[in-house]
This record gives C-alpha cells, structure tokens and sequence, in this order.
C-alpha cells in the first residue's frame, strides 16, 4: 500500500482568552486522495489538536454549517477536494463576520437581519380553515423556487464587498429570502418587505459585484434576487406616491 | 442627511440604472464618432461643421438625446465613486461624499438643461 | 495578509458572550481574482462623470457659435483628449458587456402576467440593440444621414 499523500494545512486559530488576534497554525497531515477539506480539518480535531473549533454537520452541503475561506475563496469545506489544491492549503474562518474562536464565526448578526425581512407568508387576512388549502400552480412555483433553496452557508456574505463596508445591508441571502416571500403568490406582504429593502436594509446598496452568485453552491443565485428586489422596490416607492398601498401592513 | 439620502435612493438608483443602459448604448457612438474618429480625421470634413451640428443638436429629438448624452452619464458616475469611496473604507463619511457627489451630478443636469434649451 | 473590513460588519445587535475578533475583509479584495473587474467597474465612474461634463462642454460651445464650436474640435483633436476618449470607448464597452450580461437575470422586461423571453434572448437582444444605436448614431454623426 503507497504511503499516503502529505498536506499542510495553514489553520487560522483564535482563543478569546488567550489571543490578542488570529494567528495562523500550521499542520502538515497525511491525506486520503477522496478527502474533502472538512475531512483533513476532523482529522487534525480527532488526531493532532483537539483544541481546533470548526462547524460542520451534514457532510454532503445541505445544512450550511461548514462554510470557511479556503485559500481566500469562500467555500463548503465539506464538498471541496483537497486534490484540486497543492501542497498547502489556508483554511480561514469567513470573511466579513466576527469570530468567536478558530474557525467559528458570529452568526446572530446573520439571523437578525434574516428575520427582518419577515421570512414568513404574510397576509392581509388570514384564510379561514374552512376556505381550504392556498392553491398554487407549477408556474406560479417556479416564480420562487430557485430563491427558497438557500442553505444559510454565509458564503454569499463572505464574498460581498458591500456586507464588508456597509453593516446596514441586509446583504445577499436575506433580499433573496425577502424577496422569496415577495414574488411568492400566496403572499401578499411585498408592500411591507419592500419598505424595509428601501430604508435600513437599503437593498440599493448592492453594486453589482455578483460575487454571491458566484460562490453559491445551491445556484440560488442572490444577485438576481436582489436586483430583481431592487427594481421591485422602486415600482413599489413610485406606485406608492400615488395609489394606496393594500396588502398586509 | 442620511435619512434624506435613504428616502431618495429609490429615484437615485432608477437614474444610475439608466444612466449604465441607456447611457451606455448612446454614449458609444457620440465618444467614436466625436472623440476618436472625427479629431484623426476619418470623418467627412462637413459632417461636424457647426451648421449641421447645430441643425442636428437644435432639433426636438437631439436635444432630448444630448440632456440623457449628459446627465445620464454624470449620475452612473456619481453613483460608482459612492460606492468606491464606500468599498475603501468610507462608509463614516458617506452622507457627505454621497450629498458631494450627487449634488455634482444634479448641478452637471441642471447645466444641460441650459445648455440644450439655449441651443 | 487579513485587512480588516468595517468593525461593525455583520455584528449583532447585542454582543455575544465572548470577545470576538473583528470581521476581515476577503483575501482577494479589492484588485485580485474576480474582485480587479468589480473595482474597475467602479471606477469606470471617474470616467463617465468625465465625459458627461465634456459633452455639456461641447454642447455649450455648440450653443456659443461657430468660433467655440470650432476650438472645441481644435481641442477634441489635441492626443490626450484622443486617449482619454478611447479609454471611454473601451471602459463603455466594459460597462456594457458586464452590465448585459446582469440585467437578463435583473430586470427581465415584463408585460403583465406574459412570462419574459429566456434570458440568452434578453441578452442576445441588448447586443442586437446596442450595435443598433451605434450604427444608427455613427451613420448621422458621420454624415450618413440628415
């Protein structure tokens, strides 16, 4: 059996009570060829330093918990080969959001501006019980669909040089799940949503990086999203001068 | 200021929106025909002369493409430095170099209203 | 080497219950990998609000007479203003291809509840549009037409 492979991994740690600032930490590892990058950094956890603290759980990119900058390009850990890298890789916690230790980010500033967008059906009055179910076509689905298949990775906030200097945006994946909720025909809150891209969550903000389409790995596409939500919004404001707003308040 | 800039931004973007397609496609023609091809004199000699020029420009439907030739360019311009100035670190000083930078724009629009009406 | 991004991106309203590092700005940002076309784009800005004030100059000089209109193409003619309209042209040309290949997938053009064409056609289209106004602008100015 061939010895196996060798990489060093150059791992960003960070201790709050010990560390006046990240630092980076190199470990040089044997590697499996069919190991993803998450595979080297359990193994470094399991087999050299079981002090590291790093997010994962699915293993196969459906829960978004394993999102780090790896060689400074946001990614899933758990779907990134470690054959299409050299002999050295950097694994970094993500870009643009606090750290709370090694490769553990921040996420509540993340949830709060989710929840703000009011990420729920929203309805002038609700239907009764009696009126059966809110029926929907497949057309009307396709409107929606791709925008509702985010996995909350973060990596679209990693990416984005407006999340960096703007802390108001509500950034990529919060317009996309807003805007979700918009183009949705059961909904009838877009007034609402949209009065909230217009003012704090300032969605005009975006300036068409497409960075967050970029580095998806659902293909939700959020510049879509959210140019889509920004000439929405404006038909909303220029509607609004005029006609009363229905809708749910 | 800032809540100023935040209530207007709607109409701001739709100008900045226009401004990269609209401008975009009109500005090519103008800058090969009237900044490169006619100054290395590839352009029929009577073609710019000031009669025809002024003919073209005095005309309801030049006017109206000369004001979008100016203003729509200044506000895609005065949009895109926001948004630098913001990406190198700015974001403390925006309402004053967006308020700067706008204002730049309104005036340049305010001037090419002038300017195509005292044709 | 990590550059930090604005202190307060992506905080919480509350801080948590541990001290945390301050937010760094992406590697590659601002003038590496696919982050060079986004800043360039930017700065395609300082170009554009340029040649917006040089055409209300050459559209006053228009309205001044035949003496300013005719320095005003003395001027146009002079190298540098050359240079400085073909790095227009070319950063035009920029703006256009990055900007066509969004507004597909942005603004696809709506008329009521008619679903709009894909979106290679919508981008097929702007191109056929753009090369359109061009000719179309270039035959009159160059005196083709009128």
């Amino acid at each position: 059996m061939s010895p196996a492979a060798k990489k060093t991994l150059v791992v960003t740690r960070f201790d709050p009570d010990r560390d006046e600032a990240p630092r980076a930490q190199r470990y040089e590892i044997p590697v499996q060829e069919d190991w993803m990058v998450l595979d080297a950094l359990n193994f470094i956890k399991d087999e050299v330093d079981g002090t590291l603290s790093h997010r994962w759980s699915c293993r196969m990119a459906v829960c978004g918990s394993c999102g780090m900058m790896v060689n400074g390009e946001p990614r899933l850990t758990c779907k990134d080969s470690l054959r299409q890298y050299g002999d050295t890789i950097s694994v970094a916690p993500l870009a643009n959001f606090p750290v709370v230790r090694d490769l553990v980010i921040e996420m509540d500033g993340f949830m709060q501006k989710l929840e703000s967008v009011k990420p729920w059906i929203l309805r002038a009055k609700e239907l009764a019980v009696e009126e059966g179910p809110m029926r929907q076509s497949p057309a009307e689905l396709e409107e929606f669909k791709q925008f509702s298949m985010c996995i909350n990775c973060m990596l679209c906030y990693a990416a984005c040089p407006v999340v960096s200097n703007e802390p108001d945006f509500l950034g990529p994946a919060a317009i996309a799940l807003g805007h979700r909720y918009n183009v949705d025909s059961r909904d009838e809150g877009a007034g609402v949503r949209n009065e909230i891209f217009r003012a704090e969550g300032t969605v005009f903000s975006c300036s068409y990086a497409n960075e967050c389409s970029e580095v998806c790995p659902k293909h939700v596409d959020p510049a879509a999203a959210v140019n889509q939500a920004k000439f929405n919004a404006v038909i909303d404001w220029a509607t609004g001068l005029v006609l009363p707003r229905g809708g749910a308040k | 200021m800032r809540h100023l800039l935040l209530r207007l931004e709607p109409l701001i973007w739709l100008l900045f929106g226009q401004g990269i397609l609209i401008g975009t496609i009109l500005l090519t023609g103008w800058l090969l025909v009237v900044g490169v091809l006619a100054p290395l004199g590839l352009v029929p000699e009577g073609a710019l002369a000031f009669e025809r020029a002024h003919r073209l420009a005095a005309h309801p439907i030049g006017r109206l493409l000369l004001l979008a030739l100016i203003a729509l360019p200044l506000w895609k311009g005065a949009h895109h430095l926001r948004a630098l100035a913001i990406d190198f670190g700015g974001h403390s000083r925006d309402p004053a170099v967006a308020t700067l930078l706008y204002l730049l724009a309104l005036g340049g629009s305010v001037m090419a209203v002038l300017a195509v009406s005292r044709l | 080497m990590t550059r930090p991004a604005h202190p307060h991106a992506m905080q919480p309203r509350r801080p948590g219950r541990t001290r945390t590092a301050p937010p760094a700005l992406p590697d590659r940002f601002p003038f590496a990998g696919r982050y060079l076309a986004y800043t360039l784009f930017d700065l395609t800005g300082l170009l554009y609000l340029a040649v917006g004030f040089l055409v209300l100059r050459a559209v006053w000089a228009l309205g001044n007479g035949p003496e300013a209109w005719q320095a005003l193409r003395e001027q146009f003619a002079n190298p540098l203003y050359v240079t400085f309209h073909v790095l227009a042209l070319v950063s035009v040309c920029f703006v256009a291809v990055r900007f066509f290949r969004l507004f597909p997938k942005a603004q696809p053009p709506r008329i009521g509840p008619a679903k709009p064409p894909p979106g290679p056609v919508i981008h097929v289209m702007l191109y056929v549009v753009w090369l359109g106004v061009t000719l179309v602008m270039v035959t009159i100015l160059a005196g083709g037409l009128f």
